[in-house]
């Protein structure tokens, strides 16, 4: 569970606990994420992925346990803490009626330091779409806006829900160019994925989490090794299922 | 270093609080006054209703003069048509917005920024009060015109009781905006307050015929504290001063509530 920084994390979750009328949807979670590292969120649905996510966001209040960001608790330092964290909900909803551009500058005069309109639609290659209105923009392309306003403020930690989710296979690609820039930048980054060739080629570790509880964690060929399995997705299926094999190795 | 270099790296210390300022209400201000450009449908309630209120009010109204040429109409009646349009609009009208961004989403996206409840109740504010500052505008030059009605004999109590009377019910308003689920719970709430203030308030007939402690009652209320602050403008005497500490306090009231019941989902 240790960030692979010697340095204090940039998200600790410490046991914590969340259920939604009396079922647990996080169940005693500790989690690490070490500074600049991108950490991979994995789980079936319904496995406590995005309620994870959206308590370390400070959307939805714990039922017990702590977790700090950047040494910030969600809830009790939220003006603080959306300085520095950017967001990029599962389903996001933006003004339809605002075009791409007006949705930048928008979001951009919540932050003290964003990007440029310029970079940031070039980062997410939006520019040309800039006086388009986002109720009339692809699925892809909203996705790309919701990707873009996470990115606006220059966060430090950075959550992103099923990032690439209804994307086509070049815009993935771009998108994880992105990301990797982000990387490079010393970014944090929490991704929620099912999609193992986007998590193998970003993330530096995975959790993998099941009844909201951690199952196995490592670096992607590490649980990868671990489960015995010859791929990631592999792996995946037999942890996250109920097969002999799956009881087997988890425990 | 650049700025982006400075607040990505692993050892910045944690930020401070700051709270999106100026430039962030301007520019929510100005996506809101966009987005209410194009919805021509929405200009509806803002333009035509105060027009239809007075078309129903005033044609019946006395002529009479009652005191220094001011008429029933300019005393009784454009003061509860002016109070009406102003608690439609911000009672029912502004709080039905604002379960809309809560029902699709768009309060969601915006509590994980740095925007506060207080920046986007504000702007939908303004937007909201300058289209109704509109619509009583021409509301009052069709009274004028077609009706005869003269304008208040103290012009700066009138424009003082006005802002007030809309503060209360903008702040009135706000409360329904910080708890509907929805915007048909918006319109329910919206308008369960609305005719509640009103009938208070002398909307279905004078206070007077009220029983006494409900009398009172609606006096301290933003309807009829409304109608009495502007009424005693048509006639040329100061705003009373019991209206003018009612506004006030439904004004602070309302946006303390507001701000402590809101939700962002």
């Amino acid at each position: 569970m240790d960030g692979h920084s010697g340095q204090n994390p940039a998200v600790r979750i410490v046991g914590l606990r969340k259920s939604y009328r009396g079922r647990p949807a996080v169940d005693g979670l500790d989690l690490e994420v070490a500074r600049g590292e991108t950490l991979g969120v994995l789980g079936a649905n319904g496995a406590g992925k995005t309620t994870t996510v959206e308590l370390v966001a400070g959307l939805r209040r714990a039922d017990s346990g702590r977790i700090s960001v950047l040494g910030l608790d969600p809830v009790r330092d939220r003006a603080a803490l959306r300085q520095v964290l950017g967001v990029q909900l599962q389903e996001s909803f933006l003004h339809g009626a605002l075009t791409v551009g007006e949705l930048v500058d928008l979001y951009g005069s919540f932050y003290p330091c964003p990007r440029p309109r310029e970079e940031l639609l070039d980062l997410v290659e939006l520019r040309e779409q800039a006086a388009t209105r986002f109720e009339r923009l692809s699925g892809g392309q909203q996705q790309r806006v919701s990707v873009a306003l996470a990115m606006i403020g220059r966060p430090r930690v950075l959550i992103l829900d099923e990032l690439t989710t209804g994307l086509d296979p070049a815009a993935r690609r771009r998108m994880w160019r992105t990301l990797e820039t982000l990387r490079a930048e010393g970014t944090t980054i929490l991704l929620v994925s099912h999609a193992m060739d986007e998590v193998e080629r970003l993330c530096d570790r995975i959790v993998l989490l099941r009844a909201g509880r951690e199952i196995a964690a490592g670096t992607p060929a590490e649980v990868t090794a671990a489960a015995g399995a010859a791929s990631l997705e592999d792996a995946f299926v037999d942890l996250t299922g109920s097969t002999p094999h799956a009881q087997e190795t988890l425990r | 270093m650049t700025a982006a270099q400075d607040t990505a790296s692993p050892a910045a210390p944690a930020p401070r609080p700051r709270r999106p300022g100026a430039r962030a209400l301007m520019m929510m201000v100005r996506a809101e006054g966009r987005m209410v450009a194009r919805d021509v449908a929405g200009l509806v309630t803002p333009f035509a209703l105060p027009l239809l209120i007075l078309l129903t009010s005033a044609a019946g109204a006395s002529r009479q003069e009652i005191v220094a040429g001011r008429t029933v109409l300019d005393l009784y009646v454009l003061p509860l048509v002016l109070v009406m349009v102003l608690a439609f609009v911000g009672v029912l009208n502004m709080p039905s917005f604002l379960a809309y961004y809560r029902k699709s989403g768009i309060l969601r996206r915006l509590a994980v920024t740095p925007a506060s409840p207080v920046l986007v109740l504000l702007a939908q504010t303004i937007v909201s009060a300058v289209q109704a500052a509109l619509g009583i505008l021409v509301a009052a030059a069709v009274a004028a015109l077609a009706f005869g009605a003269n304008p208040p004999l103290h012009l700066g109590s009138a424009l003082l009781a006005l802002t007030l009377t809309a503060a209360a019910m903008y702040a009135t308003g706000m409360i329904v905006a910080a708890v509907a689920p929805s915007p048909s719970a918006g319109t329910a709430i919206g308008l369960l307050g609305f005719l509640g203030l009103g009938a208070l308030g002398g909307m279905f007939g004078g206070r007077d015929s009220l029983p006494g402690p409900l009398a009172e009652i609606g006096a301290l209320l933003p309807f009829g504290a409304g109608v009495d602050a502007l009424a005693a403008a048509w006639a040329g005497q100061p705003p009373p001063g019991q209206a003018l500490a009612a506004l006030v306090g439904a004004v602070v009231v309302g946006t303390v509530v507001a701000g402590a019941l809101f939700r962002w989902e």
